[in-house]
């Protein structure tokens, strides 16, 4: 009854992928916490909008101290999400519409509630005490930096139990897994076939830079966790064609093209650098600081692809980029302390562009057609706001607006009762803001965006394409070709939010004629002279290059 | 293949048409054809031809150019010609038969011949030209080589090819890459470079600056006046300090001070330090001021004299080097490898001789000041509002960073500035002040309604020197 074709294995380097958690997506039993039955039942929705492949956030078992992201066990699921079989049954009610699933799997490390732990952190001779990393004293290691510099001083925690210290990248809940014990190596390779067994398309795989610790080095990118992942790549290759590995590297493009290898490691890795620097792009009006990452981005081996996007649950990261740039985009995006997050910034699209709807219409015009597949993050499709006095990394993560009744339509359980009230503000509140009206309304950015995604489609380019940046002298103008097999697509951003003229040269392509891709309409035929185009504030175009029509 | 006393008579007339032609202004009393090279197309159509002509002016110094001529046979539709009528010399008999003659470099397939000719180990497929400029003719192949093309001949190397062929012996990395340059007799004919595909140029960039500064009051989100929304309805940000606004281009004007200083310092290894004194410098500064200035500017005289004098008295001004000499935003390209610097032919309207002296790398540095001065001008220009605080908060910022980016980079090698700051500044100014002067002088020849924007700087120099003192 499946409807996807497992033989296709290369489906993610041509798809649209859409991000969701399922606390927040839906609510079908009216508990007042999303769950896997609600998004059984938005799938036609997202089947309708345009999506191949949904990402969903960590559904295990878990005492939820970073949002599902301290796994308490990996073969259940969290009692609010549902059942096991729920989750069989949303991969298999996805699959009927050609929708995959993919999961964010923690591999870096457990809850401190995990049984794992609790039996290591027993005694220094129990079966499991080499599952994590544990030390006398707390000064091996020291080159690595502290992710979480808010609230962690140390990589290092003491457990009274075991008088020893324990080591975490993350929370210090979060002990990090022993790698160089085969044994954990072999129950995580455990936990991918079990999954993979119940149908799962793939792994989001979270923090996997730093599987293995080595004394002298900062402890990322090690070659052991590389030759972990080429082994964890051999057994989904030899048992499971055409499934998905999506790497969260945050590194720069030349470190992260490593956890491609050689086409033997991760399919997908996220190109993280990409997305601060069109928010920068935007703001200096100023197409460099996009081309400039791009330059410095390396192919992708055969058969891999990069994963983009323009937020996710996390902050914009700005890890990545350079002292001063971070201080601009500081200085940009952040005026309000609370809008800072160790070092990014946690905002959803709209309020980033000050729900600007032709800046939106622009940077997913851009998402679209930059080299990688697309990731959409849940409610971004209507322009969705957030709340920046929720804690942590909630505010991007309040209930999906889904029309303008009680709860946003998110839920039937009393308002007290929700995980996390709905946005009621005056712009993104629910009652403005929701899909219920952005369905009724024809040129709503959501049908907006559903268009854009049948154009795209239509065009493999846009997945597998080649990519050429164009020369302009008009520094706010972005312009490059895709082409695959003959077809050919220009497109064309203005990040500027004034009307610029531009001069392309597009010799190459004397006598052919560009028709616009969303209304098809024929351009003047590309002579010998550059090509003069005008682009409205914030405006782009995509034009299929055709050989000229008859007139 | 054609004859050279056919040729002459409709040189005379075609030279002045064309835009890179120097001295429109003097008759041309005669042309003599010193040689005609066939480069393509000996026995077939379409052929190339380079002439080498000697112009003879009246009341001035004779010229030597260089003409690319294309031939096709007449009665063949030459399409690439339509509104390039200027570039046609006319019909004229050849071996082969009557033929149309005009400027070969409109020509695609006679460019690419021309390109084989230059570097027969290149090849192209396409080729377009760059806008024409004063000396020069660009052609761009695959949008991945620039060829210049010199119009204008000049006994000894050409300073463009000589300046950039050094400094990439040099290690410096931020000039195009030379590829193949087109030399006969000792004089440079065409210079092959790699283009800068995807590159914006710096004046491009500023505008856009500005005009994003600009816009922050002119339809920035001004609240309603008084309460309009009651308490606590949040106030729309409005930016004020060019530091706060869009389009901010301090980080590249840093990058580009970084830059310059390495040229300068590059400049200095391949070609040698001078030592110089403040008088060397200073004598041609003070004719400029009684060339500019009138008797109607007395305190602006009074202060660009204690400014110059200031400057005769200094004993170390730093050495001399090999400069740009015609230093600005236009001249500089940012690409995604950082900000490269371009065209070292120096003011074409000098002589050759006064281009290539050796100067301070001040003189440069103040050029590209005088630049953010224009920008700033240029863009109030398209304002309705009066904004010129704001044009200047902008200038001075990116000046200041400009600065910064310059003097922290020069301090990392050799040293090419006065060590002292109090003489750096002095000698700067000089500059400065000689440099808006010249353009005073330009801007009251060719476009009157500028020359408030040197006038400006010139009395806000000279005023700061009158208040020093």
């Amino acid at each position: 009854m499946s409807e996807i074709d497992r033989t296709d294995e290369r489906w993610f380097q041509r798809a649209v992928f859409y991000e969701v958690s399922v606390r927040s997506f839906f609510d079908a039993n009216g508990d007042g916490t999303g769950d896997l039955q609600g998004l059984i039942e938005k799938l036609d929705y997202l089947s309708w909008l345009g999506v191949d492949c949904l990402w969903l956030l960590p559904f295990y078992s878990s005492p939820l101290r970073d949002g599902g992201y301290d796994i308490s066990d990996f073969f259940t699921i969290l009692p609010e999400y549902g059942k096991l079989g729920d989750a069989v049954r949303l991969m298999e009610e996805a699959h009927r519409r050609g929708i995959r699933i993919i999961a964010d799997l923690v591999v870096n490390h457990t809850s401190d509630q995990h049984p794992w732990f609790q039996e290591s952190r027993q005694s220094t001779d129990n079966p499991r005490a080499d599952w994590y990393v544990w030390s006398d004293e707390d000064k091996k290691y020291s080159e690595a930096r502290i992710i979480f510099t808010d609230t962690e001083r140390s990589n290092w925690a003491w457990d009274s139990n075991r008088q020893q210290y324990y080591w975490h990248r993350f929370f210090s809940h979060q002990p990090d897994l022993n790698y160089d014990n085969t044994e954990v190596q072999e129950a995580m390779l455990g936990i991918l076939r079990f999954w993979l067994n119940l149908g799962m398309d793939g792994f989001r795989l979270d923090a996997v830079p730093y599987l293995f610790e080595r004394e002298g080095t900062n402890c990322e990118n090690l070659p052991e966790t590389h030759a972990f992942l080429k082994r964890m790549r051999k057994e989904v290759d030899a048992g499971y064609p055409g499934r998905v590995l999506l790497a969260e590297a945050n590194q720069w493009p030349s470190d992260v093209v490593d956890y491609f290898g050689d086409s033997d490691e991760c399919h997908m890795c996220f190109n993280f650098p990409l997305m601060p620097r069109m928010f920068m792009a935007l703001r200096r009006a100023q197409r460099h600081p996009i081309t400039e990452i791009l330059a410095q981005t390396p192919d992708v081996p055969e058969g891999c692809q990069w994963g983009i996007f323009l937020r996710n649950h996390d902050e914009l990261t700005l890890e990545m980029v350079t002292d001063e740039e971070r201080d601009y985009m500081w200085n940009e995006y952040a005026k309000d302390p609370r809008m800072k997050l160790n070092i990014g910034i946690r905002r959803r699209l709209a309020p980033l562009v000050e729900n600007d709807r032709r800046v939106m219409e622009l940077f997913h015009a851009m998402l679209f057609s930059l080299p990688g597949s697309p990731i959409l993050y849940y409610g971004d499709e209507i322009g969705m706001g957030d709340n920046i006095f929720l804690g942590d990394r909630d505010g991007v993560r309040t209930p999906m607006q889904w029309s303008p009744d009680r709860n946003a339509g998110f839920s039937r359980a009393d308002f007290a009762q929700l995980y996390s009230a709905p946005l009621m503000d005056p712009v993104y509140g629910y009652q403005a803001l929701n899909v219920e009206g952005e369905l009724r309304d024809p040129s709503s950015l959501l049908h907006w965006l559903q268009r854009m995604l049948q154009v795209r489609k239509r065009h493999p380019l846009f997945g597998i394409g080649s990519f050429e940046v164009l020369t302009a002298e008009n520094p706010s103008v972005l312009a490059y070709v895709r082409e695959w097999e003959g077809d050919v697509v220009l497109c064309v951003n203005n990040l500027s939010r004034f009307a610029q003229p531009v001069e392309l040269s597009l010799q190459r392509f004397e006598g052919r004629t560009p028709i616009e891709l969303l209304g098809r309409v024929p351009f003047p035929r590309i002579g010998e002279l550059p090509y003069l185009l005008t682009l409205g504030a914030y405006g782009f175009y995509w034009f299929q290059i055709v050989e000229t029509p008859l007139q | 293949m054609i004859s050279p006393t056919a040729l002459a008579p409709s040189l005379a007339e075609y030279l002045p048409r064309q835009r890179w032609f120097g001295a429109k202004d003097r008759t041309i009393e005669l042309v003599r054809v010193r040689s005609i090279e066939v480069l393509a197309g000996d026995g077939s159509w379409p052929a190339l031809l380079r002439v080498d002509a000697e112009v003879s002016l009246a009341g001035a110094d004779d010229a030597r150019y260089q003409v690319l001529l294309g031939l096709r046979p007449t009665g063949v539709a030459c399409e690439f010609l339509a509104g390039h009528e200027p570039a046609v010399l006319g019909e004229f008999d050849t071996a082969q038969g009557q033929a149309l003659v005009y400027d070969a470099l409109l020509d695609a397939e006679l460019s690419l011949a021309l390109l084989r000719v230059i570097a027969p180990e290149r090849s192209a497929e396409r080729v377009r030209p760059l806008g024409a400029e004063q000396s020069n003719t660009s052609l761009v192949y695959d949008d991945a080589m620039i060829l210049k093309v010199f119009r204008r001949l000049t006994e000894g190397h050409n300073p463009e090819v000589e300046v950039i062929e050094t400094l990439a012996k040099v290690g410096f990395t931020s000039v195009p890459e030379p590829l193949a340059s087109w030399r006969k007799d000792g004089i440079d004919l065409a210079f092959l470079q790699r283009f800068l595909a995807g590159a914006s140029d710096g004046w491009n960039i500023a505008l856009t600056s500005l005009r994003e500064l600009f816009a922050e009051y002119t339809i920035g989100a001004a609240p309603p006046p008084g309460d309009a929304l009651g308490a606590g309805a949040a106030t729309p940000f409005e930016a004020t300090d060019p530091a706060d606004a869009r389009g901010d281009f301090a980080a590249e004007a840093e990058r580009i001070g970084e830059v310059t200083a390495e040229m300068h310092q590059a400049l200095a290894r391949g070609f040698g330090t001078h030592k110089v004194s403040g008088d060397d410098y200073a004598k041609a500064m003070e004719e400029q001021v009684e060339h500019v200035l009138g008797p109607g500017d007395a305190a602006m005289v009074d202060g660009a004299r204690r400014i110059i004098s200031r400057l005769r008295e200094i004993s170390e001004p730093g050495p001399a080097i090999r400069v740009h000499g015609d230093y600005h935003l236009a001249q500089v390209l940012r690409t995604d490898g950082g900000w490269f610097v371009l065209d070292f032919e120096g003011e074409p309207a000098r002589p050759l001789e006064e281009r290539t002296r050796p100067s301070s790398p001040l003189k440069d540095v103040a050029g590209m000041l005088r630049s953010f001065s224009y920008a700033a001008a240029v863009a109030l220009s398209y304002q309705e509002d009066d904004l010129s605080s704001l044009g200047k908060a902008w200038e001075s910022r990116n000046r200041e960073c400009f600065m910064a980016g310059y003097l922290r980079k020069a301090a990392e090698a050799e040293p090419i500035l006065p060590t002292d700051p109090a003489v750096r500044s002095a000698v700067l100014a000089a500059f400065e002040l000689d440099k808006a002067l010249y353009e005073m002088a330009y801007e009251r020849a060719n476009r009157p309604d500028w020359a408030r924007i040197p006038l400006g700087a010139v009395q806000r120099l000279t005023s700061e020197a009158a208040r020093a003192i």
